[in-house]
């Protein structure tokens, strides 16, 4: 993790030289920093976004405003309309949105910037692989997560079966503990859920997690960034933003983000962190 | 028979005020019991419908946009809390009668038949619990512009609601037993002092032997008027029945004395018939008492004469000794009524069937005097009643263990205003009874009984049959 942040300041360093020097009295007239999220991934975490609030309150002398929407599209539209600074999204959005839409950071999970998407069940479920969820009814997370519903489809394609066909019903709760708690509580038979998300639960509420179990696990895939509009690439607020994601190691609230999250810190995107999220799109999009 | 358990009147009333008094406390306690359900249910009613609109409000949009997750998230955040009447459960049920969702998916899945769960619900409308549940269903349709969209099933829980209500219940009816029963001791102490002089007069009035007797002075409760007023009205009756005895005993008295006057005028006649030739024997001592064969004559005649008489005057004798009535029947009683009635029977130019067929063997346990009695005021009366020249007749058998007499004549029958003075206890009149309630008593105290019938030659005929004893029936 240290290795990923000190690649961002070097990076920084490099696009905004001596401005950063007098970026902290600067922004104490400035708006406050608006960063967008989603249920998806932070559902009854608002002790988290109070660490991060003074953290970046810390280091940026920013206020922050977090703006939470249901849905992943309605965050992206914000984003694209300019009214948030930046964004946790899924790798999945971006890519629908590659032109206008970039990745400032990616979190960095048991070493590493990546995930995979699960498919569970009920624990107590004679069930071994995919085929045996026919006519399941099926939980997805949102239309525009990659783990949460891509994957699945694009599994499904590549397995040659129609996705709106296979389940007899599915739906979306629009975050991944919501389809861990619908198939706990067999509202849902399977369901398709981020495995990062599902992982930590297993520490947090592990009698959650207990009555389901993991029947599938997806190839890896680049963990969901935090986005900004590509136009917005000099703005003062994306430099905040960035300054304060590659800092959380650095201050107590910071430290204290990352151990709720159960994340290491962040890490620069690569050219090829969405490779294989795109590789999905496309197997999806060819079978349309 | 069913047995009858006859309860004097002082205990019975009492026991009815405090019966009446329980009965009047069950049916306060079903009153307030009533109430209270009402009430509770009124309250259910009221939380059920806020609940009902509050969630429809919430759900209708998700319905029509058929979010699945947020139906049930709404829905099961609403099951988790926790209070007196909350719910525990809830469903989605659409026009189609499939599940759209429910909180228990395991039971009631996604998509599966919901017509059941609708009709095992009661409308909110009609909300009526039984407090033995510990759950109740009610449904409510949901609405959407206008229009209903599905129907929403919540069971509620009513644990506490219901042990509340058990509860209430317990400590009412307890509350109320225990007043009813003070009441009820209360009203029966009480009315058992009210009906203590009633209980009295009743003992009186009940005393075996019907030996009751009037009521001292000093006895009657003076504070009550009406109390008063019937102590005194029964001691008037005592009086009454007391004065009433000794004139029947009077009467019977002189029913005797009447029959035994008619006797007498029969008497004299027997008696004067012998007298004149008595006379003439006295004359013709007088006249040739040289003569031995006059003198040898007449002493005959006188002899024979006096003979007679005393025949007449024992049998007379025998008839009214007081010690008579203690001494056993024998057919030789029955030649004594033949002797004392045939003069009667002879002085109306009669003729009278004589029948008696029985032994001594055949009277046992049967006192002379008072079948003497039965049998010659039943044999006057029948001649009295048969015109001149007319017919009567005794006829007397033994069997079964009964003696049976029957007195029949040519006359018109018994009177019909008499016939209650033979057979019946009914209170009669003093004066012209000739005898007859005498025999209705005299047969009573025989543990006899006595009929009306008719001889097959179609004559009136009095029937009485006494009971035979036996030294075994003793």
């Amino acid at each position: 993790m240290i290795k990923y942040a000190s690649d961002r300041r070097y990076f920084l360093a490099a696009i905004g030289g001596a401005i950063c020097a007098s970026h902290r009295v600067m922004a104490q007239d400035a708006l406050p920093l608006r960063i967008g999220l989603t249920p998806v991934f932070l559902d009854n975490e608002w002790v988290v976004l109070e660490y991060l609030r003074d953290h970046i309150q810390a280091v940026t002398g920013h206020a922050t405003e977090f703006v939470q929407r249901r849905t992943y599209k309605e965050v992206v539209a914000l984003l694209l309309l300019g009214e948030l600074d930046a964004a946790w999204l899924c790798g999945y959005p971006l890519l629908q949105h590659a032109d206008r839409l970039q990745a400032l950071a990616l979190p960095v999970w048991n070493g590493a910037p990546r995930y995979r998407g699960y498919i569970i069940t009920a624990d107590d479920r004679q069930a071994s692989e995919i085929a045996d969820l026919r006519g399941d009814i099926h939980a997805y997370s949102d239309p525009d997560s990659n783990s949460g519903h891509l994957v699945t489809v694009a599994e499904l394609v590549a397995r040659n079966e129609r996705p709106d066909g296979y389940f007899s019903r599915s739906f979306f709760t629009f975050g991944h503990r919501n389809v861990v708690r619908a198939v706990a509580r067999r509202l849902a038979t399977s369901g398709s859920v981020d495995g990062y998300v599902y992982d930590a639960l297993a520490r947090t509420e592990p009698e959650l997690i207990a009555q389901t179990r993991v029947l599938w696990r997806s190839g890896w895939h680049g963990f969901p960034p935090f986005v900004f509009a590509t136009e917005a690439r000099n703005a003062s607020a994306t430099r905040a933003i960035n300054d304060a994601l590659f800092t959380l190691d650095q201050t107590a609230s910071g430290r204290n983000v990352l151990g709720q999250l159960q994340l290491d810190g962040f890490a620069l995107p690569q050219p090829d962190s969405f490779d294989s999220i795109a590789a999905l799109m496309s197997r999806v999009a060819e079978r349309d | 028979m069913p047995l009858r358990l006859t309860l004097p009147l002082s205990v019975r009333v009492p026991l009815m005020v405090s019966g009446l008094m329980v009965v009047m406390g069950i049916i306060a306690s079903q009153l307030v019991l009533t109430a209270l359900v009402r009430s509770q249910e009124r309250q259910l009613s009221d939380l059920a419908q806020s609940e009902f609109a509050t969630l429809s409000t919430t759900l209708a949009p998700l319905i029509q946009r058929q979010d699945i997750w947020e139906m049930f998230d709404v829905l099961d955040r609403a099951t988790q809390r926790v209070g007196g009447f909350s719910p525990v459960a809830a469903a989605l049920v659409d026009e189609q009668g499939r599940v759209i969702v429910a909180t228990q998916p395991d039971i009631h899945p996604v998509g599966a038949p919901g017509v059941a769960l609708i009709n095992a619900a009661t409308p909110v409308g009609q909300l009526n619990y039984d407090s033995a549940q510990d759950q109740i269903s009610l449904r409510q349709n949901v609405d959407f512009q206008g229009r209903t969209i599905a129907a929403l099933i919540i069971d509620f829980d009513v644990t506490e609601l219901a042990a509340e209500r058990r509860q209430t219940w317990f400590w009412l009816i307890a509350g109320n037993l225990t007043a009813t029963l003070v009441l009820a001791s209360a009203g029966y102490v009480l009315i058992r002092r009210v009906l203590a002089p009633i209980g009295r007069l009743s003992r009186e009035m009940s005393q075996p032997g019907g030996a009751s007797r009037a009521f001292p002075e000093a006895m009657i409760p003076q504070y009550d008027t009406e109390l008063a007023n019937l102590y005194q009205t029964y001691n008037g009756m005592i009086r009454a029945v007391e004065a009433r005895g000794l004139t029947e005993k009077r009467l019977s008295e002189r029913e005797r004395f009447v029959s035994l006057g008619r006797l007498a005028g029969t008497l004299a006649h027997e008696i004067n018939n012998p007298l004149g030739g008595l006379l003439n024997a006295t004359d013709t001592l007088q006249r040739y008492p040289d003569r031995p064969d006059v003198v040898q004559q007449s002493a005959g005649i006188l002899e024979r004469g006096l003979k007679q008489m005393r025949e007449v005057v024992q049998t007379t004798l025998h008839m009214h000794r007081s010690d008579q009535s203690a001494l056993p029947l024998t057919p030789a009683d029955f030649d004594d009524l033949h002797q004392l009635i045939r003069p009667e029977v002879e002085r109306l130019n009669q003729s009278l069937d004589w029948h008696v067929a029985i032994t001594n063997a055949d009277c046992s346990g049967l006192f002379a005097g008072p079948v003497r009695q039965i049998v010659l005021n039943l044999l006057l009366n029948a001649a009295g009643a048969t015109p001149v020249d007319g017919r009567l007749g005794l006829h007397v058998a033994a069997r079964d263990q009964m003696m049976h007499l029957r007195i029949w004549d040519s006359g018109p029958g018994l009177p019909a205003h008499l016939r209650p003075r033979l057979l019946s206890d009914d209170p009669v009149e003093p004066g012209g009874g000739l005898g007859l309630r005498l025999v209705r008593d005299l047969v009573n105290q025989l543990d006899g009984r006595i009929a009306l019938g008719q001889t097959d030659a179609g004559y009136h005929m009095i029937e009485v049959d006494l009971p035979l004893w036996t030294q075994d029936d003793a």
